[in-house]
């Protein structure tokens, strides 16, 4: 299969000079299997150049894309009223997304493209749609790949998901806080917990499990795509926003047996230079990993090749 | 007066080679008025340039105020607002003025922005900075930051957009991106909006040719934008809210096409300047 990144940002895009190697759009990455099947992960403004190219392939014919989102937060969603595949008639886009109890899917993206937010309402999008909700630990197929859920610990929360196709996995873990200090569920943290401050023994319980989830999931991963839009020193700021550090993803990584980390969702204040200099930082600390760990950043246009085809 | 340029990008935002000398970033465009004060025009991406760069004066030590003008609730016109940090900074004022039928209803548009499902911050409540919410009353003129601000609505597709006048001590400043005017050129409600303007800050989305490819959008090409400007007979028009996949090249292109089309039509005497993101501009 391979795994092609649209979109290495977090937050919001970020144009300019300093972005320009790593790239400024938000989430979105792509999976094809040697098949042909097309999974796309999270719809951040890099799937605006993926549907020009669906838009724009060979054959000419239909397309068919399967959509896994992490979750809606703007960032994992603004592109997708951009996506032209959506105006054609024939094609087809599937979404899924977890399961809540308090909104249906489809009004999260119906809301997107309403007065006064958008000019093209959802009900004039011409491609057949689907929307598919998912339970925590969702386990399905989509034609030749399998799909495996663990939920992350993210405000409003967030799912991670494994494909594998080819004989070969790819794990996206975005967004997630580390599972140690905060245990979020639905709600904003105003202010953040004190520094030391116990966790309540539920709440360490729950997210010791969690984290026993995600490190399952990525367990002999070929490639784990993890968000790693905190410095340590960003963390020790604001672990009430629920991002992780490299480091977080390097013990994930070390214990799961995974072979590759790609560092993914970049602050948008991380300029292409202090990305490299994150980059450098977490290799070291990967190096001493007993059976190695390859790291590399994500960026706009990085294409990764796995298993066979 | 002093006008700075922060998003000039329409409908997404463009990172990337291509989009650089321009700027990718959508609608932002901020205005300091010469008795001081601070007027935002549009809170698309480029707000959060804006709002960095705001952080080391007032509105870092909470003691800022701003008036932030929307001319409509698309998202490349707010998209920025969740991360315009000055917002967060308990202490700092702003006025929010915008197009709806009334307050509550501009308050609940910027609210489903904030909401849980899309951002983690969950409510403007959440923000910190004291936040006042007013539609627009079109035509009845009312003041910010020692200006006088009029505005009407231009259409735009199926929407509207407000267009902006703001007036201080002789010098006037005009806003109006997203016009889509159809063939019949401004109203003339809109001209009178325009007339005599030192500076026009215009919608100016596309070449004529993809003007007329994309009629029904409600966006203007450089063409409407030159006749908007010799129709109000203003001194400088400058041209924003290029389209997304114009690379810089074509915005080049596009620029000398509105001077040659000035000097045809009868707007030899105006001057014309490209809004680039991250400069200023001194009326």
């Amino acid at each position: 299969m391979r795994v092609r990144f649209w979109g290495v940002r977090g937050s919001l895009p970020v144009p300019g000079p300093k972005t320009e190697r790593y790239g400024g759009n938000t989430s979105c990455v792509e999976v094809r299997s040697a098949a042909g099947t097309r999974v796309v992960v999270d719809a951040g403004t890099g799937i605006r150049k993926l549907g020009k190219e669906i838009c724009s392939d060979g054959d000419g014919g239909p397309s068919d894309v399967h959509l896994l989102i992490s979750h809606t937060h703007w960032d994992h969603i603004q592109g997708l009223p951009y996506f032209s595949p959506l105006y054609a008639r024939d094609n087809k886009l599937s979404v899924y997304a977890r399961k809540r109890d308090d909104l249906h899917l489809q009004a999260v993206f119906a809301s997107q493209t309403d007065d006064p937010y958008f000019p093209v309402p959802f009900s004039e999008v011409q491609a057949e749609l689907a929307f598919r909700e998912l339970s925590d630990a969702a386990k399905f197929e989509i034609a030749d790949v399998k799909v495996a859920c663990a939920r992350l610990n993210h405000p409003y929360i967030a799912t991670a998901y494994r494909l594998t196709a080819d004989g070969a996995s790819v794990v996206y873990v975005s967004d997630t806080a580390p599972f140690t200090d905060i245990l979020f569920e639905d709600e904003f943290v105003e202010h953040p917990p004190l520094p030391g401050a116990e966790l309540p023994d539920r709440d360490r319980q729950k997210l010791q499990k969690m984290r026993e989830g995600v490190v399952r999931l990525c367990e002999d991963a070929d490639l784990v795509i993890y968000d790693t839009m905190f410095t340590a020193d960003d963390y020790r700021r604001m672990p009430h926003y629920g991002h992780s550090r490299p480091s977080d993803a390097v013990d994930v990584c070390r214990d799961a047996g995974a072979r590759r980390l790609v560092l993914f969702h970049h602050a948008p204040e991380r300029t292409d230079a202090e990305v490299d200099a994150i980059l450098g930082q977490t290799r070291a600390q990967a190096a001493c990993i007993a059976g190695g760990l390859e790291v590399s950043a994500a960026f706009e246009g990085l294409e990764v090749e796995l298993g066979r085809g | 007066m002093q006008l700075a340029f922060w998003g000039v990008r329409g409908s997404i935002p463009t990172p990337g080679p291509a989009t650089v000398r321009y700027g990718g970033n959508t609608s932002c465009v901020s205005l300091r008025p010469s008795g001081g004060g601070l007027i935002v025009l549009d809170c698309g991406t480029g707000a959060r340039n804006l709002g960095m760069s705001l952080m080391d004066g007032a509105f870092g030590q909470g003691s800022g105020e701003a008036s932030i003008l929307l001319s409509h609730a698309h998202w490349d016109h707010i998209q920025g607002f969740p991360f315009f940090v000055p917002l967060y900074q308990p202490g700092n004022r702003f006025r929010i003025f915008g197009r709806a039928k009334s307050s509550a209803m501009l308050e609940g548009i910027l609210e489903g922005q904030m909401a849980p499902q899309y951002f983690p911050v969950q409510t403007l409540k959440n923000m910190g900075a004291a936040i006042e919410i007013s539609a627009v009353e079109e035509g009845v003129p009312f003041q910010v930051a020692g200006c006088t601000v009029r505005a009407r609505t231009n259409p735009h597709g199926r929407a509207g957009a407000l267009a902006f006048r703001i007036e201080e001590a002789g010098r006037t400043v005009v806003y109006a991106s997203d016009a889509g005017y159809g063939t019949g050129g401004p109203p003339a409600a809109s001209i009178d909006l325009y007339r005599g303007a030192d500076v026009l800050i215009h919608d100016s989305t596309y070449t004529p040719e993809d003007g007329r490819r994309y009629a029904g959008r409600g966006y203007s090409s450089v063409e409407d934008a030159v006749g908007a400007a010799v129709a109000g007979g203003v001194r400088r028009l400058v041209l924003t809210h290029y389209d997304q996949d114009y690379t810089d090249a074509d915005v080049d292109a596009l620029c000398a096409r509105g001077r040659r089309l000035l000097d045809e039509r009868g707007g030899r005497s105006i001057e014309l300047a490209p809004a680039v993101e991250g400069t200023t501009l001194t009326i």
